[in-house]
C-alpha cells in the first residue's frame, strides 16, 4: 500500500477537476449493477440497503397505511352520516378515530416524506446512495414492525382510543386501563426510530455528499427544504419521545409525572406533545413545498423566482414553527400574556408561507405553465392549502379559537392543510416521478378524472365541516343530537367523503396501470435541468455511472446523462468491486475523501426485530424480561459497529485525472462522525425536554409542593462531585490515545455509573412526587449515557487489540471522544440540577 | 460555512429572547419573583429584555456585511427574520398587564 500524497482538487474549485476519459457505457453499467444490486429473491428483499429500493418501499408501505387510514375515515363518516348512528359503538368509534389520526400522521405522512427524501435526494444531489444505508433499512423495519403492532391492536380490539394526541389524564392508567394507550406510546416511539434515523442521514447526505462543486447556495431547492425538515425532525421528535417514555413509565410503574394529586401536571404532556406536534405540521409541509419548488419551474418552462427568498422563508419557518405550540392549548387556562405571545407568533408564521406561495405564483406568471397532470394537482394544492392557511390564521386569533376549539371547524382546517399541503403535492410528485420509478408512461385520461373527483370530493367533505363546526358541533363524538342544522351538513359531508375515496381509488388505479401496462417512457420526459433525470429510466440502484461535475450538471439532464453514463464524471464505475461515494466539504462541495458504503445485510432486520421483541414484552407487562431483551439489542449494535471497522483496500482512490482521494477509514471527519453530531443534536433536545419538564413542574405546576428531599446533603454533594469528576476523567481518557487510555476510559465510566446507581438508590421514592420521579429519570438518562460511553471505550480497546486503530486509521476513537464529551456535559448539568433541587447548593 | 452559521444568528437570537421573556413571565405569574405576580418590576424586566433584544438584533444587522450573492443575502435575511419575529411575537409585553 504505497499511498501518494492526497492531491485534492484546487481549493474550493471542484469545477477545475478534469473529466475522466470516456469508457463503454454498457461495461460500466454491468460492473456497477453487480456491485450495487440487491441479492436475489426474498432474501434480497430482506437484506436490501439500497436507497432506491428502500425509498420506494417506504412510500409503497405508506400508501398502504394511507389506504387503511382512509377506510377508517369512511367508517367515521358512515357513523356520523346520521345523528344517532348505530354503525359503531362508542368504544370502537374512539379506537377508529384515534387510529385514523395516528395512522395518517405517523404511519402515512412522516414515512412518506422520509421515503421521498431517501429515494430522491441522492438522485437530485448527484450521489449514489444515502450516507448510512444500513440505517435506512433499520428505519424501514422499525417503521413496518411498529406499524404492524399498532394495526394488530386494532384487529384485536385493543387499539388506542384517546385521540391521536393521547391527552392525559384520559390516557393514564386509571382512565385508560388495558394496553390500548401502551400500544400507542410504545408503537409510536418504535416507529419514530425511523424518523430520527432518516433525519440523521438526510442531514448528512445533503451536507456532505453533494456532487463535486454543487455549492450549498446552488443546490436544488428540494435539498434546502429537506435540510430544514430533517433539522426540525432532530429537534421536534425528541420532546414526543420524552413525553411518551414518561407516560409509559407512569402507566407501568406509577411514577406520577402527569398526576396532579402528586405534583404532576397533565399540561406537561400537552406541552411536550405540541412541542413536537406543531413543528410536525411543518415537517410534513416542507418536503411537499420542496417538490413544488422543483416541479413548478420545470412545468412552467422557466427558472424559480426568488431562490434566495425561498431559502430564507424555509429558514424562518424552521425557527418560527417552534414558537407556536401553545396555540393548540389556548383553552386550557394559560396566562393572557402567553396567549398574546403565541397568537402573535401564529399569525407571523403565515408570512414565510406566503413568501413561498407568491414565489410559486410568480414563477408560473413569468413562465409558460403546461396543464399536465402534475400541474392539476399543483393547482389543487394552491386552492386547498391557501384556504387551510386562512382558517389557520383565524384560529390563531384567541377569541375565535375559544369559540371554534374542538369543533368540526378544526377538523376541517387540519384536513385543508394536511391534504392540501401534503397529499395534493404528493400526488403531483407521484405523477411527475412515476416514469423514473417505473420506466413507463401514463395512460391518459384516468389520472385527470381522478383529480377532479378528488377535488370535488375533498371540498364537498371538508368545506362543509367548517359550517358544521361554526354551528357548534364538537369533534370526536360518535352520536349527536337531532339538531336540524347539523343533520344535512353531516350527511352531505359523508356522501362527499365516499366520493373522495373513489377519487383516491382511481388515482391508485392510474398508478397501477402505468406501472403494468404503460408504454416505455422516454428519458427525461419533462425536459428537466435537474440531475434526477440524468440517468436511465427506471433509475438503477447506483443512479450514476460516474458522479457529475459542475459543467455536466449545468448542461441539462439529457446531455448530462450521456457523459455520465460513459464515465466522464468523477469516480467512474466500480473498479474496486465495492460501493463507493464521494464525501465533500459542506459549503463548496470540494471532494475530501471516498466513503465505502456497506453492502446488503440482514443486520438491520435482526436489530429492529429485537427492538420489536422488547416492545412486545413491555406491552405484555413482562418488564424484567423486557430488560433482558435489551441484551441482544446491545450485542447486535456491537456487531453493527464491527461492520464499520477499517478493512479492505486502504489505498488512495483515483477519482479523476489528478484527483486522488483517501478512503474514509483514513480521512478526517467521516460521514459517521457527522451522523453522530446530528444524533447528538436530537439527544441533546431529549435531555433539554426532560429539563424543561423539571422546570415546568417546579415553576408552573400548581399541585402539592414536593416534600423536602430526604437525602443527606453532604454525602449527596460528594457523590455528585465524584460522578462528574469521573465522567470528566473519561473525557481526558478519550482524548488520549493507546490501550491504557481506553482501558482507563472503560473503568472511569463504570465507576461513574456505579456512582449514579448509588445516588439513584439514595433518591426519594419516585412514586412519591412528580419531581422525584422526573429527577430519577434524568439520573437514569445520565446512567445510560455512561453505560454507552463505557461500551464505546471497550469497543476502542477491542479495535486497538485487533490492530485496527493506527496513527493513520482512527477507528471508533473520534466517535467515543464526541460521546464522552456530551456525556460529561449532561452529567455536570444533571448534577447541578439535582443538587439545587435537593437544596445542597 | 461561516455564512451558514451567520444566517442562523438572527433566528437564534429570537429563540433566546423568546425563552428569556417567556421564562420571566412564567416565573412572575407563578409568583416566583415576587408576590405581586406580573407587577411593575416583572413587567419592566420583560420590557427591558425585549428592548435589549431588539437592540441586539439591530446591532447584528449593522454588523453584517452587505453585498450580492446568497452567502451575503442569507445572513441578512436571517437577521431581518429574527428582528421581525422578536418585534412581533414579544410586543405583548408592553400591552398586556395581567397574567
Ligand atoms: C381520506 C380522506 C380523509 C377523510 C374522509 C378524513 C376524515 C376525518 C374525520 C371525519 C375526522 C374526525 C373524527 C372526529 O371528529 O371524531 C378525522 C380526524 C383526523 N384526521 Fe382525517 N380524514 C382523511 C384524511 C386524513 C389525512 C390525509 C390526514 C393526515 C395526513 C388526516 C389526519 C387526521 C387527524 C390527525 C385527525 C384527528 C384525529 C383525532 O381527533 O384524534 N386525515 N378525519
Amino acid at each position: 500500500m504505497t499511498d501518494a500524497p492526497v492531491t485534492s482538487a484546487p481549493a474550493d474549485a471542484a469545477s477545475d477537476i478534469p473529466r475522466n476519459p470516456p469508457q463503454r457505457s454498457l461495461t460500466l453499467h454491468r460492473a456497477l449493477a453487480r456491485v450495487w444490486a440487491n441479492d436475489r429473491g426474498l432474501w434480497g428483499q430482506i437484506t436490501a440497503v439500497s436507497h432506491t429500493t428502500l425509498g420506494l418501499r417506504f412510500m409503497a408501505t405508506a400508501l398502504v397505511f394511507f389506504a387503511i387510514g382512509g377506510i377508517l375515515s369512511m367508517l367515521i363518516r358512515a357513523q356520523l352520516a346520521t345523528p344517532q348512528g348505530a354503525f359503531l359503538d362508542t368504544e370502537l368509534y374512539n379506537q377508529i378515530f384515534t387510529m385514523h389520526g395516528s395512522i395518517m400522521m405517523f404511519l402515512f405522512a412522516i414515512p412518506m416524506l422520509e421515503g421521498l427524501g431517501i429515494w430522491l435526494l441522492p438522485k437530485m444531489l448527484g450521489t449514489r446512495d444515502m450516507a448510512f444505508p444500513r440505517l435506512t433499512a433499520l428505519g424501514y423495519w422499525c417503521y413496518l414492525f411498529g406499524g404492524l403492532i399498532m394495526l394488530s391492536a386494532l384487529l384485536f380490539g385493543v387499539a388506542p382510543r384517546d385521540g391521536w394526541f393521547m391527552y392525559t389524564p384520559l390516557s393514564d392508567a386509571t382512565h385508560s386501563p388495558g394496553i390500548n394507550a401502551d400500544v400507542w406510546l410504545l408503537g409510536v416511539t418504535f416507529v419514530e426510530i425511523s424518523a430520527i434515523a432518516a433525519a440523521v442521514e438526510i442531514t448528512v447526505t445533503i451536507l456532505r455528499q453533494r456532487a463535486p462543486g454543487m455549492k450549498l447556495t446552488a443546490m436544488p431547492l428540494f435539498g434546502w427544504y429537506m435540510l430544514g425538515t430533517s433539522v426540525m425532525m432532530l429537534v421536534g421528535f425528541p420532546p414526543l419521545i420524552a413525553g411518551s417514555v414518561l407516560l409509559e413509565i407512569e402507566r407501568a410503574f406509577d411514577w406520577p409525572f402527569f398526576d396532579p394529586a402528586r405534583g404532576g401536571d397533565p399540561l406537561l404532556w400537552q406541552h411536550l406533545f405540541w412541542l413536537f406536534g406543531h413543528p410536525e405540521v411543518y415537517i410534513i409541509f416542507l418536503p411537499a413545498a420542496g417538490v413544488m419548488s422543483m416541479m413548478i419551474p420545470i412545468l412552467s418552462r422557466t427558472t424559480i423566482l426568488g431562490y434566495g427568498a425561498i431559502v430564507a422563508a424555509v429558514l424562518g419557518l424552521v425557527f418560527l414553527s417552534f414558537g407556536l405550540w401553545v396555540h393548540h392549548m389556548f383553552t386550557v387556562g394559560i396566562p393572557h400574556m402567553a396567549l398574546a405571545f403565541f397568537s402573535a407568533a401564529s399569525v407571523l408564521v403565515a408570512v414565510p408561507t406566503a413568501v413561498q406561495v407568491f414565489a410559486w405564483i410568480g414563477t408560473m406568471w413569468k413562465g409558460r405553465p403546461q396543464l399536465v397532470l402534475p400541474m392539476y394537482h399543483i393547482l389543487g394544492f394552491f386552492l386547498t392549502f391557501v384556504m387551510g392557511g386562512l382558517t389557520g390564521v383565524m384560529l390563531a386569533i384567541v377569541p375565535f379559537n375559544w369559540q371554534a376549539h374542538d369543533t368540526a371547524f378544526v377538523t376541517a382546517h387540519l384536513h385543508y392543510v394536511l391534504i392540501g399541503g401534503f397529499v395534493f403535492p404528493m400526488m403531483a410528485a407521484a405523477t411527475y416521478w412515476m416514469p423514473l420509478i417505473t420506466g413507463k408512461r401514463r395512460i391518459d385520461g384516468l389520472g385527470e378524472a381522478a383529480f377532479w373527483v378528488i377535488l370535488i370530493g375533498f371540498h364537498g367533505t371538508f368545506f362543509i365541516m367548517h359550517l358544521t363546526g361554526l354551528l357548534g358541533m364538537p369533534r370526536r363524538i360518535d352520536v349527536y343530537p337531532d339538531n336540524p342544522e347539523w343533520i344535512w351538513l353531516n350527511l352531505t359531508s359523508s356522501i362527499f367523503g365516499f366520493v373522495l375515496t373513489i377519487g383516491f381509488a382511481m388515482f391508485a388505479l392510474d398508478l397501477i396501470l402505468q406501472a403494468t401496462l404503460g408504454k416505455r417512457a422516454a428519458r427525461d420526459p419533462w425536459e428537466a435541468p435537474t440531475l434526477d433525470w440524468a440517468m436511465p429510466v427506471p433509475a438503477p440502484n447506483y443512479n450514476f455511472a460516474s458522479l457529475p461535475l459542475p459543467e455536466q450538471a449545468a448542461c441539462g439532464a439529457a446531455q448530462a446523462a450521456l457523459t455520465l453514463a460513459r464515465g466522464e464524471g468523477v469516480l467512474p464505475g466500480a473498479p474496486r468491486g465495492r460501493r463507493e461515494v464521494l464525501v465533500s466539504t459542506v459549503s463548496g462541495a470540494r471532494p475530501l475523501h471516498v466513503a465505502v458504503l456497506p453492502g446488503n445485510t440482514a443486520l438491520p432486520l435482526a436489530l429492529s426485530a429485537s427492538i420489536g421483541g422488547f416492545v412486545l414484552l413491555m406491552l405484555a407487562g413482562l418488564y424484567a424480561l423486557a430488560g433482558a431483551a435489551l441484551v441482544p439489542v446491545a450485542v447486535l449494535i456491537w456487531v453493527w459497529a464491527r461492520g464499520m471497522a477499517p478493512s479492505g483496500d486502504m489505498a488512495q482512490v483515483q477519482a479523476a485525472p489528478g484527483l486522488r482521494l483517501p478512503v474514509h477509514f483514513r480521512a478526517g471527519v467521516t460521514l459517521g462522525q457527522s451522523g453522530l453530531v446530528a444524533f447528538l443534536v436530537a439527544n441533546g433536545t431529549l435531555f433539554a425536554s426532560l429539563l424543561f419538564g423539571l422546570a415546568f413542574l417546579e415553576v408552573v405546576t400548581p399541585g402539592p409542593a414536593a416534600p423536602s428531599a430526604s437525602v443527606e446533603h453532604l454525602t449527596m454533594g460528594w457523590a455528585m462531585g465524584f460522578v462528574v469528576a469521573t465522567a470528566g476523567l473519561g473525557v481526558l481518557a478519550a482524548r488520549a490515545s493507546g490501550s491504557g487510555a481506553a482501558l482507563a476510559g472503560l473503568l472511569v465510566n463504570l465507576l461513574a455509573l456505579a456512582g449514579v446507581l448509588w445516588i439513584g438508590a439514595q433518591l426519594d421514592d419516585p412514586t412519591r412526587h412528580a419531581r422525584d420521579a422526573l429527577r430519577a429519570v434524568v439520573a437514569g438518562y445520565v446512567g445510560l449515557h455512561l453505560l454507552v460511553a463505557a461500551g464505546m471505550a471497550g469497543f476502542v480497546l477491542d479495535q486497538l487489540r485487533r490492530g485496527e486503530i493506527t496513527p493513520d486509521t482512527p477507528g471508533a476513537a473520534p466517535a467515543w471522544r464526541l460521546w464522552q464529551e456530551f456525556t460529561a456535559v449532561t452529567t455536570l448539568i444533571t448534577a447541578l440540577v439535582i443538587l439545587v433541587q435537593a437544596g445542597v447548593v | 460555512m461561516r455564512w451558514l452559521g451567520l444566517s442562523l444568528l438572527g433566528p437564534l437570537l429570537w429563540a433566546l429572547l423568546f425563552v428569556a421573556v417567556y421564562g420571566a413571565h412564567g416565573m412572575a405569574c407563578a409568583g416566583v419573583t415576587g408576590p405581586e405576580g406580573l407587577g411593575t418590576g416583572a413587567r419592566l424586566t420583560m420590557v427591558g429584555l425585549w428592548l435589549a433584544g431588539l437592540l441586539a438584533h439591530g446591532a447584528l444587522l449593522l454588523a453584517l456585511p452587505h453585498g450580492a450573492g446568497l452567502q451575503r443575502f442569507l445572513p441578512r435575511a436571517g437577521a431581518w427574520i429574527g428582528l421581525g419575529a422578536s418585534a412581533v411575537t414579544l410586543f405583548p409585553v408592553v400591552l398586556v398587564t395581567s397574567c
